[in-house]
């Protein structure tokens, strides 16, 4: 585990599944494991705790490139689910990630049958969304990124859709705040969805975000996955 | 991502979107912040206009040039300049206001007390004389030639001197370039070059990517807009793609210089937003007017950046700190009042409605 720039184990793990969701994501290879890679399985309980951070993005080169994920990915997401549950009282983007995590895992990994499947969880609440200010619309949506994916249908990316200028000022203001996470997060929306003014100038934004930040990787993950996504709406 | 090559005008709606909405653009606004009560910036509005001008009057003193104005170890920036920005502010303030009410009063006496300073035109005939070649004595005097306030000798002097090659080809930043155009407008002078083109190669009219906005090139955004409108008098003069990319961008570079305490660039950049030709960019206006309001001083000063002064006790800033940041306040909240009451944006074809974004 590269611990080089994290401040606990936790954070170390996070890192490294960042970077290896990175790594597959830039080889597109379809054996490519992202756990394996990191030296996590379903019994490394930072491992997994590190998984519940990065959710559903842990299956995303299997996501953008269409391919089946590897088992010992879908085991350790799975675990996550199963393991961190929400407590009632959790934050919306909790609920919303746990969600994303759940529904993921059954359309791209669905249980075989007479296997058990997560207990189902019901779409959560966005209305909240609505109704933020664009500054803190940008901020949840961005810890939501990994919502942002094709195919996806949720409340949250309507909300995204019906606010897609919103979430270009919430770019810009992130990137003066030097705020690359936060840039990254909503710049992968407004690829995933569309729609952002032209002269807002994504793709140069993109490059700048992940040159300036991508020490970070879950800053270049959202960068690489809203390229691909770029990609292929441009296709 | 998005198609920039393919946009026509519409290069600040939604990407692959186009046409623009036309004026009296309604609908739902899926892109405006919720949060800020309608009515928040009008209610602030009145009292800060009329306590940034209180301030200004009472600051008159500090206005008043030195008897060595003219020596060439006085410093401009200490005096010429405060007073010409006098005249500048103080004058579209008078023209935005309404005859009769005080603050159009007082503006036109402020005007006035700037005239008499520059002894009628007769000063900056000197300093025109001293520095021939220069262009700031001309862009001091356009400020008032703009009001109606002339000088013979001063014009009569600077018609050869403008209508140089010399001139023409004065080397300045393009912002700067437009405000020697408009100060030509103001004069009556041909101007020395085509607006549009200089507009083109300016950082707003170049649609730079909102993203790179920093002080600087906010400044030059900001003056562009006040030279290309003359000052906020003339809205109709900003492009289609200009006034759309600005009701874009606005509300996210202003809510960046309120959180960095850009008092001064944020009261420009409501001037701005108040010199756009239709309806009021409301929403923008509502979210910032009371910060701003919050910021001013009760004897009416606004510093021009860092936390604010909590001391009631007159003068809280050096004048120099907060003369600026004052007038320019003054200024955006005239045109403000202007821009939310203006009849004809009122007709129920909610004013202030940006763009719609889907």
């Amino acid at each position: 585990m590269d611990q080089t720039h994290a401040s606990s184990p936790l954070a170390g793990a996070v890192h490294d599944l960042a970077t290896e969701v990175v790594l597959a994501l830039r080889s597109g290879d379809h054996l490519a494991t992202v756990c394996g890679a990191a030296g996590i399985d379903e019994e490394n309980r930072t491992g997994i705790a590190a998984a519940r951070v990065i959710g559903a993005d842990l299956l995303l080169p299997s996501v953008l490139y269409g391919r089946h994920p590897h088992p010992g990915d879908v085991a350790v997401l799975d675990r996550a689910v199963r393991e961190f549950p929400p407590k009632p009282d959790a934050p919306a983007a909790t609920a919303w990630s746990h969600w994303h995590m759940i529904s993921t895992l059954q359309r791209i990994a669905p249980p075989p049958p007479g296997a058990a499947a997560p207990a189902v969880y019901a779409e959560p609440d966005a209305a909240w969304l609505e109704g933020a200010p664009w500054q803190a619309f940008t901020h949840q949506l961005s810890v939501l990124a990994p919502l942002a994916v094709p195919a996806a249908p949720s409340a949250v990316r309507r909300a995204a859709t019906n606010r897609a200028v919103d979430l270009s000022r919430g770019f810009v203001r992130a990137v003066r705040r030097r705020d690359w996470l936060q840039a990254a997060g909503a710049g992968r929306w407004l690829a995933a969805i569309g729609g952002e003014p032209a002269t807002l100038g994504l793709e140069r934004g993109l490059d700048f975000v992940e040159l300036m930040g991508g020490h970070d990787p879950r800053v270049t993950l959202h960068v690489r996955a809203a390229r691909l996504m770029a990609e292929a709406r441009a296709r | 991502m998005t198609t920039t090559a393919t946009e026509g005008p519409s290069q600040d709606g939604p990407a692959g979107s186009r046409g623009r909405p036309g004026p009296g653009r309604g609908g739902p606004r899926p892109g405006a912040s919720p949060g800020t009560p309608p009515g928040a910036a009008l209610a602030v509005l009145p009292g800060v206009l009329r306590s940034a001008l209180a301030w200004t009057d009472a600051h008159r003193a500090d206005f008043t040039l030195p008897d060595d104005v003219l020596e060439p170890h006085t410093q401009v920036n200490a005096t010429l300049k405060p007073l010409g920005e006098l005249a500048q502010l103080g004058s579209t303030i008078r023209r935005t206001t309404d005859p009769g009410a005080p603050e159009h009063e007082l503006a036109g006496d402020l005007v006035a007390y700037a005239w008499e300073q520059v002894a009628g035109g007769e000063l900056l005939l000197e300093l025109l004389r001293g520095e021939p070649f220069a262009a700031y004595p001309y862009e001091i005097y356009a400020a008032f030639a703009g009001y109606g306030l002339r000088h013979e000798g001063f014009e009569a002097l600077a018609r050869p001197l403008t209508a140089t090659r010399a001139w023409a080809h004065t080397e300045q930043h393009a912002n700067r370039q437009l405000g020697l155009v408009n100060s030509e407008r103001r004069v009556g002078a041909v101007t020395h070059t085509d607006a549009g083109a200089v507009l083109s190669r300016t950082w707003l009219g170049g649609l730079s990517e909102p993203w790179m906005f920093e002080g600087p090139s906010g400044y030059a955004l900001t003056h562009t807009v006040f030279h290309l409108t003359d000052w906020g008098r003339m809205p109709d003069r900003v492009p289609e793609r200009i006034d759309g990319y600005l009701r874009t961008w606005l509300p996210a570079w202003a809510d960046g210089c309120l959180e960095s305490g850009q008092w001064d660039l944020t009261g420009e950049l409501l001037a701005v937003a108040a010199s756009l030709p239709g309806p009021a960019p409301a929403a923008l206006l509502d979210a910032v007017w009371p910060v701003l309001a919050d910021v001013q001083h009760p004897t009416g000063c606004v510093p021009e950046t860092g936390m604010p002064v909590e001391d009631p006790a007159p003068d809280p800033y050096p004048f120099i700190d907060c003369y600026h940041s004052t007038l320019v306040t003054a200024f955006a909240a005239a045109l403000s009042l202007r821009s939310l009451r203006s009849p004809g944006q009122t007709d129920g074809s909610a004013p202030g409605r940006e763009r719609r974004t889907a």
